[in-house]
């Protein structure tokens, strides 16, 4: 166990009481120094090499602060802390620097938790939502994003969420073969209540750095999820997350809708079938090509395609009238039974074409710059 | 004195075709019962109600003029009866004829349908069609339910391909029962069987509690070739085992309906047995 050097930075007595308090009696935890003040930290604290700086940041200027400490401390991890979640404040105060936000007063589990949750992973908490959408349903995504998912935390080394908000029918659960204590029902039900480290408990774990969220036991269940507690879960789960993915039910619905719109990247999915996708496809890309940048935003994706080759790829192009991100083959044996034993194609067999038509996704998307806003 | 003028009053079937998965079949099923009952010399209307992505006048080859947008706003902003002939597009080969409500034209339309409209819309047509055919998508939405609520049949379509699959069937199934619908209305239809597939169907119908009322076999170059020619398997001219499978189902579904008791009882007896095993 790691020795953490604690530097504590809270303007309020008695709260600054209470935290050193719980601090001092965590296991591993030391608490090195404290100031009410940031400015005296940021000159003073550096004599005692502090590893963790706990940073309060309801005081004003608090980004401008954050930036000040990472510059002063880099070889220390800071915790943001405030004594409410706010989302955007959230995303700031990581984008600025720090590792994490964590609500105050919290115990010596919650701190324990953060570092666990926050700390080992070593990113900037920079995160990227990906909302896979399908005009017509059985296009292939569910298999995708479940193999994808995988490909993109062992490429990466960060963390991944899978959140199956098919609302009704989603089966991401049965992919895994999990029987989840709670689900996309109770997280966005308690959402008003979680902080970012609580809600990682609703994920179940199902690898290394991979965890999902799953679906709704039960059809009727999905009236219980509004969309609006639903990107608010999405919000906070940034914290948490490097790579969200995001299957959704088919076609246009309230909450194919809100995932798109809280999404740097929005994948639309088809199978092909030798029926009307080509055409299915086109109707929905026209609908998004309202957004003024649906250009960068909007990716497709075909699955089952035969043969698997460049040519085919443009040929998809030309009918679509528009790019082709990524095809996979058609393996339909190797995915159902993968999905019946609850196991991944890329797992079962690494080397397959369809787990290297994955893997190619999952280098460009690990490639990628990420966008601010 | 009453009783008369309503027995004269055409109150049309409505079979609705329903699934829990996507792709199963659903749309060449309902394509194909409304051409079967129109060749057994019924006055048939089939309605698209995936009203995003329908795919019935792109399996019958059709450029709808009018769709189910129209009428549903025309419903809404009149009283009393309205001609929804004007609404139909006809689709006619040979010697079958059957009427088609569209889906609408485009995706803004469809995301401003009214439900109670589509409602009153289909109360119409029932009066001057033998049987109304409903084709739908795999989700229990509002329009969904309430078609399902008045429709006198529910074929639901499944396939057996992977676990997910048949999860889902299950839990559709016992929502569907938790609503209220009697078994009797729902009937399971097992679509592209034989495909190739690692799972029994008996443990397919132990899970269900419920066995397949009627089984049509997986011939994907049947099934596209009709599409891509718009024309129904069940008028085409070559003999095929998924068009006379189409046919016997429609067969089945007509001679319940023409002696009702006699059948009833035949069944009962099974049901009764199955009921209380
Ligand atoms: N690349 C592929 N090639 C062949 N079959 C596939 C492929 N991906 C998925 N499938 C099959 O298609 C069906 C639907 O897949 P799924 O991932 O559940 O799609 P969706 O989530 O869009 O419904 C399953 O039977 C699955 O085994
Ligand atoms: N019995 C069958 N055998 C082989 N393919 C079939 C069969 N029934 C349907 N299909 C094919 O499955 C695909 C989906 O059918 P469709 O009727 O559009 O499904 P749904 O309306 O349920 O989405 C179509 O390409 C169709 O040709
Ligand atoms: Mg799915
Ligand atoms: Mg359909």
């Amino acid at each position: 166990m790691p020795e953490y050097r604690v530097l504590l930075i809270e303007p309020n007595r008695i709260m600054m009481e209470r935290l050193s308090s719980v601090v001092r009696n965590t296991k591993n935890f030391q608490l090195v120094s404290r100031a009410m003040d940031a400015r005296e930290a940021l000159g003073q604290g550096g004599v005692f090499v502090p590893n963790l700086i706990l940073l309060d940041i309801d005081a004003q200027e608090s980004m401008q602060l954050v930036r000040e400490f990472v510059r002063a401390f880099p070889q220390a991890g800071i915790l943001a802390l405030s004594s409410q979640w706010n989302a955007q404040a959230s995303s700031a105060v990581v984008k600025a620097g720090a590792k994490g936000y964590l609500i105050k007063p919290f115990t010596s589990e919650e701190l324990i938790a953060a570092i666990n949750t926050f700390g080992n992973s070593g990113m900037g908490m920079i995160s990227e939502v990906m909302t896979f959408f399908s005009p017509k349903g059985k296009s292939g995504k569910t298999t995708l994003i479940a193999n994808l998912g995988m490909a993109l935390a062992q490429k990466s080394g960060q963390n991944v969420a899978i959140i199956d908000a098919d609302l009704q029918f989603g089966d991401m659960a049965v992919f895994f073969n999990l029987d989840p204590q709670s689900t996309i029902v109770e997280a966005t039900r308690d959402i008003k209540f979680l902080s970012p480290i609580s809600l990682n408990s609703y994920f179940m774990p199902i690898a290394e750095r991979v965890r999902v969220l799953c679906g709704t036991k039960r059809p009727e269940f999905a009236e219980d999820v509004s969309p609006k507690a639903f990107t608010d879960m999405i919000s906070m789960a940034r914290s948490l997350f490097r790579y969200i993915l995001v299957d959704v039910p088919s076609a246009f619905n309230p909450i194919s809708v809100a995932a798109a719109e809280a999404s740097e990247q929005v994948y639309l999915v088809s199978m092909i079938s030798g029926g009307y996708e080509g055409k299915h496809m086109q109707r929905a890309l026209d609908i998004f090509k309202a957004w003024p940048d649906y250009e960068t935003k909007v990716k497709t994706i075909f699955t089952r395609v035969e043969p698997c080759d460049i040519q085919k790829q443009q040929q998809l192009e030309a009918l679509i009238e528009y790019p082709v991100c990524s095809i996979l083959p058609n393996e339909y044996l190797l995915v159902s039974e993968a999905a019946n034993n609850g196991r991944m194609a890329v797992d079962i067999k690494p080397g397959s074409p369809l787990a290297r038509s994955i893997d190619l996704l999952a280098a460009q998307i690990y490639g990628r710059p990420y966008k601010v806003g | 004195m009453k009783q008369k003028v309503e027995e004269e009053i055409r109150s049309g079937i409505i079979m609705t075709v329903f699934s829990t998965a996507s792709a199963v079949g659903k749309t060449l099923l309902s394509v194909n019962m409304a051409a079967e009952l129109a060749r057994s010399g019924y006055k048939v209307c089939v309605v698209d109600l995936d009203l995003q992505f329908g795919d019935i006048c792109n399996y019958l080859h059709l450029s709808p003029q009018k769709t189910i947008y129209d009428a549903q706003k025309a419903a809404e902003n009149t009283v009393g009866q309205l001609d929804y002939g004007e609404y139909i597009t006809p689709y006619e080969y040979e010697d079958t004829i059957f009427s088609v409500l569209a889906a609408p034209l485009n995706l803004e339309e469809a995301y401003n349908i009214s439900t109670q409209a589509v409602i009153e819309v289909l109360a119409g047509i029932r009066g001057e069609y033998d049987y109304v055919v409903l084709d739908t998508t795999a989700t229990f939405s509002d329009l969904n339910l309430a078609v399902m609520d008045l429709s006198t049949m529910i074929t639901f379509v499944g396939i057996v391909d992977f676990i997910p699959t048949i999860k889902n069937m299950k839990v559709g199934y016992d929502t569907m029962r938790s609503i209220g619908y009697e078994k009797n209305k729902i009937r399971f239809v097992l679509n592209r069987s034989n495909s190739k597939t690692h799972i029994e169907l008996q443990d397919v119908e132990q899970l269900l509690e419920e066995r397949f009322y009627h089984i049509l076999p997986n011939d994907f170059l049947t099934a596209i070739d009709s599409i891509h020619q718009g024309i129904p398997l069940v008028i085409n001219d070559e003999e095929t085992a998924l068009g006379r499978g189409m046919q016997e189902l429609i067969e089945k579904y007509t001679n319940r309906a023409r002696q009702k008791s006699s059948r009833k009882n035949a069944s009962l007896s099974s049901w009764v047995k199955r009921l209380f095993k």
